[in-house]
């Protein structure tokens, strides 16, 4: 049997950077090769090269056993090679059945209607052919983007960080679509920075580091060890420490605070009433739909609420969770960004006057402090990686000399050194004196970084008791009573 | 009164069908992506080139004349505003004055510069036998073949819309260019055939305006059909099955100017003839408002199609 997907010598820069070098890959039927690296280490590239999204500068696709100098997604499709992309790709107006038909390619009509049913009990999905996909929840978004990857055949998937999106068990109910799928013979690709899901899920583990194959290998011979040395290189990232907490003044005081729910979907937030002093850094665990959004966008004042008190003192930061559509405008200078997002009056800033120069100035002394790297402060913010436009977002939040800081979901999409370098802002911050507020999904990641921790479960806000561990607070963000 | 109310519905329909048609063609144009304002200029196209056929060969030719002069006027904006890229505003703006133009010069150049009282050979009202015979409702069945053309397009254009292959890849293009695109849709192609099957609409529309209708040309005679035709689109909330019923109220509104200026000749006829346009703003402004347009609708050829 052929291999379904062979790349071989691939290279592909970007301006003056590097993403890819003479890189190697293939995958063989039937398996599910976890594809490991930090982000900015060239796997999504890979996977965009071998789907046609972009073209390599050198090197061969071979496809099903046909080589080609680049291909386009019509002949990857053509060829059996889906991918399930970390965004939304299904069109919103269309139904489920109109986006899987026009994804395979198919002639609409009762045909693709039951060809549909076949895919869907094939990988043991289930949604409604006529609901709008625009009108499904995240998890069946996610199931109509594998439908689509599936549909058709398809002998290979390539799955862009799915369980960076979604919640826990929709996560894992995916990648159970994915072993299933890979019983029946359709080989996947899991790009991951996830060492654990690389080891559970992957049969084959390629480590990619700085655009090159740093390990590939079964799975089952290679330890957790050995795969952080070859993902990080010689230098591991220091462990984040929890931030040595001296509660100050009280910044922000909150009283049966409700807000309606975001959307129209989830609980919104119940009567919530919290305290933040300065120096603390307050993590908010909460599952989907929990209102945690609610509360957070709510306190940094994006959102009215529909009853109780809040009060703040100082300025407020807020960094969003969506980094390209909420945060930066890519297709805006640096510079231009942090001026929009500069909502306090700075020197270069006078009236409805901007000084372009000094702003400039500015922009460029926040790469420069923060090690962020960009051509400059002229360089289009959509020509970052996803660590630097957050490294960005943060460095600008914190300029504005905040008394607040409310962080949504900050380390998301990003790889283990790029996450520990945001905790470790985020933990100087309440360090100076800053009230920070952060929601994060990873309990284990907020355990390490929270000097005390907040449950939303059902929209009610709890606290959970100094020193209490991960299953405890897990079965607060469940609802278990019993467990405080 | 009984023959008031009968013949004012005859005329609403009569009245309709140039609407009718134009905003089934423009429904298409804008599923695909494409606002067309040069839907107004196509339509005066048309009706120009119905008359020189009409003139020429009779009705028939006059028809193939309008849609071959609603193409011309098509292609060209398809290849200003998708092929190039151009902003769809301005470029179906600058279609519709360039066309206000140029059939002012044809026509003055082809029928002199008076070019007065011409009378052309028009479609005949065809009976339907035995609903023509109907209390009330019969006139309703002896109306022009284009009319009942139009009617049957309706339910035709739905049926290309959403059940082909062409149709769905259409609406994928209006929707969503890019992901269209990677799924395969060639989006300008696509693009560019709904254009140009809705201006040969608008072109038809143009011809039944002066072969079903008024029997003769005048400059500027479409007078803002296009546009209202634009607005009976998101009435009918982008389906042609629901273009169908809001073409038939504007065709109403436009009817009883008619009626009002013989009834109430105390109001000045320019206020009754403010009615339909007014109609159009408040449409245009409340139920119209909430229908859902495609997602993709104006945005430039390049940045949806990421070339």
């Amino acid at each position: 049997m052929t291999d379904p997907l062979r790349l071989t010598g691939i290279s592909k820069r970007f301006g003056s950077v590097v993403a890819l070098q003479r890189v190697d890959f293939r995958v063989a039927p039937g398996e599910i090769h976890a594809l490991l690296g930090e982000n900015g280490a060239g796997k999504s590239t890979l996977m965009k090269v071998a789907f046609g999204l972009t073209r390599p500068e050198a090197g061969t696709i071979t496809l099903a056993g046909v080589e080609y100098p680049f291909v386009t997604p019509v002949i990857a499709r053509r060829h059996g090679v889906g991918m399930v992309h970390q965004h939304f790709t299904a069109i919103p107006a269309l139904s489920v059945l109109e986006n899987v038909t026009l994804a395979a390619g198919w002639r609409p009509g009762r045909s693709a209607w039951l060809r549909l049913r076949d895919t869907m009990s094939e990988a043991g999905i289930t949604l409604d052919p006529d609901t709008r996909a625009g009108d499904l929840s995240a998890g069946q978004k996610q199931r109509l983007e594998v439908l689509q990857a599936l549909a058709g055949k398809t002998s290979v998937l390539l799955l862009d960080e799915p369980s960076s999106v979604l919640s826990p068990p929709d996560a894992e109910a995916l990648l159970d679509l994915v072993r299933r799928s890979r019983d029946r013979g359709v080989a996947a690709v899991l790009i991951t920075h996830k060492l654990g899901e690389a080891l559970e899920y992957g049969d084959s583990i390629t480590v990619l580091r700085r655009g090159a194959v740093a390990f590939t290998g079964p799975a089952d011979q290679v330890t957790r060890h050995v795969l952080i040395q070859h993902m990080l290189g010689d230098a591991p990232p220091a462990p984040v420490t929890p931030p040595r907490c001296n509660p100050g003044a009280v910044r922000l005081e909150v009283a049966n605070l409700s807000v309606d729910p975001l959307g129209g979907t989830g609980t919104g937030l119940r009567q919530a009433t919290l305290q933040l002093r300065a120096g603390e850094l307050v993590g908010v665990a909460a599952l989907e739909g929990n209102g945690h959004r609610e509360l957070l966008r709510c306190l940094a004042g994006l959102v009215p609420s529909s009853g109780g008190s809040l009060q703040r003192s100082g300025v407020v930061s807020f960094i969003p969770e969506d980094r390209t559509t909420e945060g930066l405008i890519g297709e805006f200078s640096l510079t231009r960004n942090v001026a929009l997002i500069r909502g306090t009056p700075a020197p270069w800033l006078a009236g409805p006057w901007i000084d372009w120069s000094q702003a400039s100035q500015h922009t460029a002394s926040l790469l420069a402090r923060h090690a962020i790297s960009a051509l400059g402060p002229d360089a289009l913010a959509g020509s970052l990686s996803g660590g630097n436009q957050q490294r960005l977002l943060i460095a600008e939040a914190l300029a504005r000399d905040p008394a607040i800081l409310i962080a949504e979901n900050p380390t998301r999409g990003l790889d283990v050194q790029a996450a520990t370098l945001v905790s470790q802002r985020l933990g100087e911050a309440a360090a100076a004196g800053v009230a920070v507020l952060v929601f994060h999904p990873d309990l284990d990641e907020l355990l390490s970084i929270a000097t005390r921790i907040l449950v939303l479960a059902g929209g009610r806000l709890h606290e959970a008791k100094v020193g209490a561990t991960r299953d405890e607070i897990g079965r607060l963000m469940l609802g278990e009573p019993d467990a405080a | 009164m009984e023959t008031e109310i009968t013949a004012f519905m005859a005329s609403a329909v009569r009245v309709a069908t140039p609407l009718l048609l134009a905003a089934l063609g423009e429904t298409v144009a804008e599923r695909g992506g494409v606002i067309n304002l040069g839907i107004e200029g196509a339509m005066l196209a048309g009706a120009l080139g119905a008359a020189i056929g009409a003139s020429a060969g009779g009705p028939w030719a006059g028809v193939a004349a309008a849609v071959v002069a609603g193409l011309v006027v098509g292609a060209l904006f398809a290849l200003v505003a998708v092929v190039a890229g151009a902003e769809q505003i301005i470029a179906g703006t600058a279609t519709t004055l360039g066309c206000i133009g140029l059939t002012g010069v044809i026509y003055r150049h082809h029928y002199g510069p008076g070019g007065v009282g011409l009378t052309l050979p028009t479609f005949p009202a065809t009976a339907i036998p035995g609903f023509s015979a109907l209390p009330i409702l019969g006139p309703l069945f002896r109306q022009s073949i284009l009319t009942y053309a139009a009617f049957l397009l309706a339910p035709a254009l739905w049926w290309l819309l959403w059940r082909t292959r062409w149709g769905l890849r259409l609406r994928a293009a209006g929707e969503a260019g890019l992901q269209a695109r990677t799924r395969g849709v060639p989006v300008r192609r696509v693009r560019t055939e709904g254009v140009l099957l809705g201006a040969a609409l608008a072109g038809l529309a143009g011809a039944s305006l002066v072969l079903g209708q008024v029997g003769t040309f005048a400059e500027r005679m479409t007078a803002g059909r296009g546009f209202i035709a634009i607005a009976i689109v998101a009435l009918g909330g982008w389906n042609p099955l629901r273009v169908l019923p809001a073409a038939l109220f504007f065709g109403a509104a436009l009817a009883l100017q008619y009626v009002l200026q013989a009834a109430v000749p105390a109001v000045p006829y320019q206020v009754v003839l403010i009615l339909p346009y007014l109609l159009t703003l408040l449409v245009l402004t409340t139920a119209a408002g909430r229908a859902k347009a495609p997602a993709d609708l104006g945005r430039r050829a390049a940045s949806v199609e990421g070339d």
